[in-house]
């Protein structure tokens, strides 16, 4: 009998498979391994192992939280395929969490988020006192104005750089990325409906055909 | 083994978002109970060609909505199937990514076992799902990804008796099309404008036609047709609608001439084994071709094996194929564990030389 408390978490939104098992606020089991490729086969094992340590089986699971980036789009579309599947095959919701709102999780506000986003780019989201902003993909140099306030937190990658530029405070992360995800996941009011996809942030590479096509003569 | 089998199949390889299920009792018939199959046309449209990034972000929200609507449509719920084939591969690693990790998660969650499937061996092991042919019989697989010949001896042996060197034919179709100003995908419009052409006007290449053996070649071709348009347009400011219908239909005809050389040639190579009751199948969008086609049917004939063309929704890409070629690894005892990896590259002849892409990746198909 799945348990509705019981929430599996996970994310390979970057260069690491993370991932917690949760009940009631209890962490249960908890993992987190650096890797740079192989998350598609270790993901499913790790799980499994997690699983074993907190003497649990799938069919015990009451939701699934899945890390749904922004971050790498491949790292991102192992976990949701992942948490769609189960979510599926157990008959269980899965909720996706940003890493965001992972990094922002236990923080007071104001707080700007931020994740690498390669080439000299960030991915961000302020969270300010009242609602949370549009996430965004930024360079340094073109921050919005209002965002320079003495005092501002930023909390995630490149946060005593970022922090310095808007005269704020970088402060870590309350909580490790997969057991922050499991706990907002376990928070949620579950919507069997809503199924997890991930946060681009950013389109796919793509450029119409260089080819133009021949003029055709009446 | 001789038990009724039931599997869900996911294919996600390419620009297909596909489920199926397919059940076998042995001594009858596969059926097939549902295949849903959801295109993407209209996302790649505007780019001239499949683009992986927005294929692998298509697949991974559509293939569990898929899988939900083959379950319906055929009346079954999860616990009712046997076991979950998926592809893993040769494709777009993004797309083909979505697909196993879906499938470990269905997997796991239901209990069942997980059957990695290679996309080809579908294609290939499809005349038995559509038509219970035996072994051995002879496989042209000629799709806008993929060109070779396969002699199928068994539902795990193919021996590729040769293939494209470069490009597949559905994409030398789709370079044709783009090259002259007619929408994708470029098989079907080619082909509609090469019934009101002169094939014999332009004097195209037949690559590798000279060449003992069974190897393609159709990159030149594409040049060479580039070449006369370009020709054209200088001298006139551009083509006219005759100018475009007889460049199609020099073009359809080159790439038909081609596979019915190199089909004459393996299937001489097949007809030496003697087989029992000779069979000729062709699988991909390109059999689609009517000209294509019926030069390979008089080929076979000729020949004295039976030609045979799945269906077209069994022909291009589809899960129903995926599902069967799980149930007969299967049957052999095949099965993946949790760390099934997706493979990019994953030649189903592993014993013949490398045909495309060599070094430190290995063969591609």
């Amino acid at each position: 009998m799945p348990h509705d408390d019981l929430t599996l978490a996970f994310d390979t939104s970057a260069a690491h498979c993370a991932a917690a098992l949760v009940s009631g606020g209890q962490v249960l089991a908890h993992r987190s391994e650096e890797m740079a490729r192989g998350q598609a086969e270790r993901l499913f094992p790790l799980l499994e192992e997690l699983l074993a340590e907190a003497g649990a089986g799938w069919k015990d699971l009451g939701r699934i939280g899945v890390g749904i980036g922004p971050g790498n789009f491949t790292g991102t579309r192992i976990s949701v395929s992942a948490a769609r599947g189960l979510a599926l095959s157990l008959e269980i919701p899965a909720l996706g969490v940003s890493t965001f709102e992972a990094l922002a999780h236990g923080l007071p506000r104001p707080l700007i988020a931020s994740v690498d986003a390669r080439a000299g780019r960030l991915y961000l989201q302020r969270f300010a006192d009242g609602a949370d902003e549009p996430p965004m993909l930024a360079s340094s140099d073109s921050l919005p104005s209002d965002w320079f306030a003495p005092g501002v937190r930023v909390v995630g990658h490149a946060a005593p750089e970022l922090a310095a530029l808007l005269g704020g405070q970088p402060v870590p992360a309350a909580v490790p990325l997969a057991r922050a995800i499991a706990a907002i996941a376990a928070s949620r009011t579950a919507d069997r409906a809503a199924r997890p996809a991930p946060l681009y942030l950013r389109p796919a590479d793509a450029a119409p055909p260089r080819d133009s096509a021949p003029v055709i003569l009446p | 083994m001789s038990e009724t089998l039931t599997f869900l199949g996911l294919e996600s390889s390419c620009d297909d978002t596909a489920a199926a299920v397919v059940r076998h009792r042995p001594g009858h018939a596969p059926e097939i109970l549902a295949s849903v199959v959801a295109g993407q046309e209209e996302l790649h449209a505007a780019f001239g060609g499949v683009v992986p990034e927005i294929a692998a972000r298509a697949h991974a929200e559509k293939l569990d909505i898929c899988v939900e609507q083959a379950l319906a449509r055929a009346d079954l719920r999860l616990s009712e199937i046997d076991g979950i084939a998926v592809t893993a591969g040769p494709g777009l690693i993004g797309g083909v990514l979505a697909g196993v990790l879906c499938a470990k998660g269905l997997a796991a969650g239901a209990g069942l076992p997980l059957v990695g499937v290679n996309h080809l061996a579908g294609h290939a092991l499809t005349p038995r799902l559509t038509d219970s042919v035996a072994f051995p019989y002879l496989m042209l697989l000629v799709s806008g990804g993929h060109c070779q010949f396969l002699l199928v001896t068994g539902a795990q042996e193919f021996r590729r008796l040769g293939g494209t060197i470069d490009d597949a034919p559905g994409e030398a179709f789709d370079k044709a099309a783009r090259l002259l100003g007619l929408p994708q995908p470029g098989g079907p419009s080619v082909e509609r404008e090469a019934r009101g052409g002169d094939a014999r006007r332009f004097a195209l290449p037949r690559p590798l036609l000279d060449r003992p053996g069974c190897d393609l070649s159709f990159s030149g071709l594409k040049t060479a047709l580039l070449r006369e348009r370009d020709k054209l347009v200088e001298a006139q400011g551009g083509l006219t609608r005759q100018d475009r219908a007889d460049l199609c239909a020099g073009f359809q005809a080159a790439i038909t001439e081609v596979l019915a050389e190199k089909s004459r040639r393996a299937l001489a190579e097949y007809m030496s084994l003697d087989p029992a009751e000779p069979v000729f199948a062709v699988a991909g969008g390109v059999a689609a071709n009517k000209a294509i086609r019926s030069e390979l049917e008089t080929v076979s004939r000729d020949i004295g094996a039976r030609f045979l063309a799945p269906p077209l929704a069994l022909c291009t890409d589809n899960a129903a194929m995926i599902a069967w070629a799980g149930i007969e690894r299967y049957r052999q005892g095949g099965r993946d564990d949790m760390s099934l990896a997706a493979r990019p590259r994953w030649p189903l002849d592993t014993r013949s030389p490398a045909l495309l892409g060599s070094g430190r990746k290995g063969a591609k198909a």
